[in-house]
């Protein structure tokens, strides 16, 4: 095994990937601070309201669906490590953006890269979207959850359960 | 209203949460290089290469699917352009690999939202298996 070329690739590499994450992290909170104080984040929830009413969750996961869905699932992540810091979410909404943002995410850019090899961009998107929907519908009635979720919530602890 | 102290909020949670981000990233990304560097994957792969039929691909492709999901799209895609592959094959694969892809990756990262990991990875692969399965009946 090449150990430089290994360690090479390893330090620029995860150097790449952290300034690529703050590149798109940063501005992103920027913006939705600046919505909040704006006070228009109300009509960001409300984007994919419908989709949260048919899961039961919080109006304000539209936000980190958005995040997830457009810039893919560590900006998703990032949203969402915020909204359960705040309390805007609770342990059964994190767990269901979750499931829902690891089967689709990243929907144009990851998408694209078969495009290029001849895949069909429509097909990929909404059936990838629809699966997405269909899974976390099916965990969204899980009584289990919804169980776990009472005794989190009942011992005060909302968030960072597994961290 | 929007104030400095917007603007200060914004920055200083943007750093915060890039941070608590390297923490994962980072040291996951490490180990998946050092994984591309050995021949584990291509083991993997050579194994897996008897049921690419079922999947109704050819079985080089199973290369493709073990450094889509083990490393991330790119290294798949790196791949896939090696193969001569009909639209119909990269169709599955673009499925099945965008289902399940940087699982190391991904599934660090979603485990700081508290999921549990060893869920997040069996949901994916029954997910990415199954719709492979049934793309080559359909098409």
């Amino acid at each position: 095994m090449d150990y430089v070329a290994f360690l090479k690739d390893a330090i620029s590499g995860s150097l790449d990937q952290v300034m690529i994450m703050g590149a798109i992290i940063i501005p992103l909170m920027l913006i939705l601070e600046i919505a909040k104080d704006f006070g228009v984040m109300d009509k960001f929830s409300m984007t994919l309201r419908p989709l949260m009413k048919l899961f039961k969750v919080s109006d304000k996961g539209s936000i980190p669906i958005m995040a997830g869905l457009v810039f893919g699932i560590g900006y998703g992540a990032g949203v969402i490590i915020d909204s359960a810091k705040s309390g805007d979410l609770n342990y059964r909404d994190l767990y269901l953006i979750n499931i829902f943002l690891l089967v689709c995410h990243s929907i144009f850019e990851d998408t694209a890269l078969f495009v290029v090899l001849g895949a069909d961009f429509t097909f990929l998107v909404v059936s990838r979207l629809i699966l997405a929907i269909i899974v976390t519908l099916i965990f969204s009635r899980w009584k289990k959850l919804m169980v776990q979720n009472v005794n989190l919530q009942n011992n005060g602890k909302v968030d960072n359960q597994h961290a | 209203m929007v104030t400095a102290e917007t603007f200060k909020r914004g920055v200083n949670k943007g750093l915060s949460t890039t941070w608590e981000l390297t923490k994962v990233v980072v040291p996951v990304y490490i180990f998946v290089t050092f994984l591309s560097y050995t021949p584990i994957l291509e083991w993997l792969a050579k194994a897996c290469q008897p049921f690419m039929y079922y999947l109704g691909l050819p079985g080089e492709a199973s290369l493709a699917l073990v450094m889509g999901m083990s490393i991330n799209l790119y290294a798949a895609i790196g791949v896939m352009t090696t193969l001569a592959l009909t639209s119909k094959e990269v169709t599955i694969l673009a499925m099945m690999l965008l289902l399940c892809h940087s699982l190391p990756m991904e599934t660090a990262v979603a485990k700081r939202t508290g999921v549990s990991g060893s869920f997040v990875v069996i949901m994916r692969l029954i997910l990415s298996l199954i719709s492979g399965l049934i793309l080559n009946i359909l098409m």
